[in-house]
């Protein structure tokens, strides 16, 4: 049951390409500052200018440079998917394993609401949550992570129940162990890698839904977004601007989606070791 | 022992639909401010009269307490009563009605054909495991998985539509054209597929990893060496055998995919300005309009959780293991 995730990733070519990607884009948020040259938000009176030496991707509609733009897009993107990432798979881990652990009718009460909460379509109820409450991006944070737990609990809980049951622990249990020990010694440390699946794949809905949102218009006006930078350069679609405005947003916003992809399917044996020994591929 | 799987069931969808209700209803008034703003929006402050204001405070009981005014919303939604929208100077329920049939056709369609095209290419790339053309379908499609949709469909109208002009760029059909017959159909058709091959593109990644996947299970059971040692064809094998039971997790999954579907439908239909309920949705937001907004919320929420429920029913009885393991 023990599983190394080190090598599970190290072996997949597609993990460490995953991996490396993400790691670039990482660097890239954190030394925007360094890198940008001039301030996101500041205005200058030369809009949709081509690149040049002087704006490497030329500027937008206001006369924001679009590089500098693309550097602190990926902070805002990189700073919602790990936080909800976090936030949300913190909620999984404690409803679902409680659910497992103290069973009963707190536990069909709280399936319940996990099941219904999963057939809700969650992108519909955070348009109409927006809609009045036009979020900041740490309200919009938390709402991501309120409606993103659901499917995680149920994982965690399904794992907890087995992990309860196996072998290992009726051995600790049967030598008089405490069930705080159980709980810190055997069943958190195995629940890890699924906890480490979970977190992966909240981070890419989360990277996916800020984007989606910031693209039809919901998103902090204070924040540079990959995605209402893709918004405003629709507008100039009938112009050449898009190949250096909305291409490069786009991509970005691809790579990232694609590094966490990969790292998360290199993990998957993780969830399904039938799948293992193809993880090479 | 079925009849209780789908009890269990009933009550999630109840959860689910109260949770619903009880959103649309609470979150207009629980803004601060003025509850007719929230509840109808700006442009009916607009027209807004001491008539129509006594009008709708009684319409919506607001004067009452919050369970008269809970009563009076359920028994408005029960009669199909989703408002009055001051923006389109309709009501609400004609609004949505008008937009439905463009988005059930996009959607639908996308759904249906980036099903089978999962399925099918999921089915060939796990038979083949390991080689050379499942190597590169696999990494062909996680890419094209990391695109989100609103960035393909953005490519694609920008390739196609601007660039190379071969495909109209917006709307559902060519305006105040008095076509007819096949000529209107082939219009339709024409404004259709930029729009439909985004959603399908980027839906097609979930169904053929996760048939692939159970097909790499399913082709370790002994029943495909005792049907392979039968010497039926690979044809048969590759569809009958193993394919046929690939399918099930697919079909299960699409009822949990249909919100990220709605998601898709959403970014797509505004890019190609089409006339659906994501673009009016979008309409809604940016005029503040309130209740389209609901009436879409609502509307949305609900067929998503219809669909669902079907799937849920119709599973038993494709895969007679789940009827006996209650």
């Amino acid at each position: 049951m023990h599983i190394d995730l080190k090598k599970e990733v190290a072996h997949s070519g597609s993990g460490r390409f995953g991996i490396a990607l993400f790691l670039l884009i990482v660097i890239l948020a954190i030394f925007a500052p360094l890198l940008a040259g001039y301030d996101p938000t500041a205005q200058s009176p030369v809009d949709l200018e081509s690149p040049s030496l002087s704006h490497l991707l030329g500027t937008n509609h206001v006369g924001q440079d679009i590089w500098s733009q693309l550097l602190y897009g990926a902070r805002t993107s990189l700073l919602v998917g790990l936080s909800v990432a976090f936030l949300s798979t913190l909620l999984s881990a404690i409803i679902g394993a409680s659910a497992a652990l103290i069973g009963g009718l707190y536990d069909s009460i709280v399936m319940r609401v996990v099941d219904a909460l999963i057939v809700i379509p969650v992108i519909i109820v955070l348009i109409l949550v927006a809609a009045y409450l036009q979020p900041s991006l740490w309200i919009l944070i938390i709402l991501l992570s309120l409606l993103g737990w659901q499917g995680g609990a149920r994982i965690v809980r399904a794992q907890a129940l087995s992990l309860k049951e196996g072998m290992h622990v009726s051995a600790a249990r049967s030598f008089g162990a405490s069930r705080l020990y159980l709980i810190f010694r055997h069943i958190l440390p195995d629940l890890s890698p699924i906890l480490l699946v979970e977190l992966i794949y909240s981070m890419r809905r989360a990277v996916f839904m800020e984007a989606g949102l910031a693209f039809i218009g919901i998103s902090d006006p204070n924040m540079v977004s990959w995605g209402m930078m893709m918004r405003e350069s629709l507008e100039f679609s009938y112009l050449d601007v898009w190949l250096w405005w909305l291409l490069p947003a786009g991509i970005a916003l691809s790579l990232t989606i694609v590094s966490i992809t990969f790292v998360g399917h290199a993990l998957e044996p993780v969830m399904d070791p039938r799948l293992r020994g193809e993880a090479s591929a | 022992m079925v009849r209780m799987f789908s009890k269990r069931n009933l009550t999630i969808y109840a959860i689910a639909l109260l949770l619903i209700l009880g959103l649309n209803f609470l979150l207009p008034r629980m803004m601060p401010g003025d509850p007719l703003m929230a509840i109808y929006g700006k442009d009916a402050l607009v027209q807004m009269t001491p008539d129509l204001q006594a009008d709708l405070v009684e319409r919506f009981s607001l004067d009452e307490s919050m369970w008269q005014q809970f009563g009076a919303y359920f028994v408005a939604l029960f009669k199909g009563d989703l408002g009055y929208s001051y923006h389109f100077n309709e009501p609400v329920f004609d609004v949505i009605l008008g937009r439905l049939p463009w988005t059930l056709l996009l959607v639908g369609l996308s759904l249906i054909l980036s099903t089978i095209l999962g399925i099918v290419l999921g089915i060939e790339s796990g038979w083949r495991r390991g080689s050379k053309t499942d190597k590169t379908m696999l990494g062909g499609i996680m890419a094209l998985n990391g695109f989100p949709d609103f960035f393909l469909g953005m490519v694609l109208l920008l390739v196609f539509g601007v660039s190379l002009g071969i495909l109209p760029l917006a709307g559902a059909m060519t305006p105040y054209s008095g076509l007819s017959g096949g000529a209107l159909v082939l219009d339709v058709l024409k404004h259709l597929l930029l729009p439909l091959a985004a959603l399908t593109l980027a839906h097609l990644a979930g169904g053929y990893l996760l048939t692939r996947n159970t097909m790499i299970t399913v082709l370790k059971e002994p029943y495909m060496l005792t049907a392979r040692a039968k010497g039926l064809p690979s044809r048969v094998l590759k569809y009958r055998h193993a394919g046929r039971n690939s399918m099930l997790p697919v079909i299960t999954m699409t009822g949990i995919w249909l919100g990220r579907v709605v998601m898709g439908e959403l970014f797509i239909e505004i890019i190609f300005s089409y006339p659906g309920l994501g673009y009016l949705t979008y309409e809604a937001l940016l005029a503040r309009d309130y209740p389209v907004i609901q009436g879409v919320f609502l509307l949305g929420a609900t067929l998503v959780l219809a669909a669902n429920f079907l799937v849920d029913l119709c599973y038993p009885r494709l895969d007679p293991r789940i009827r006996h393991a209650h």
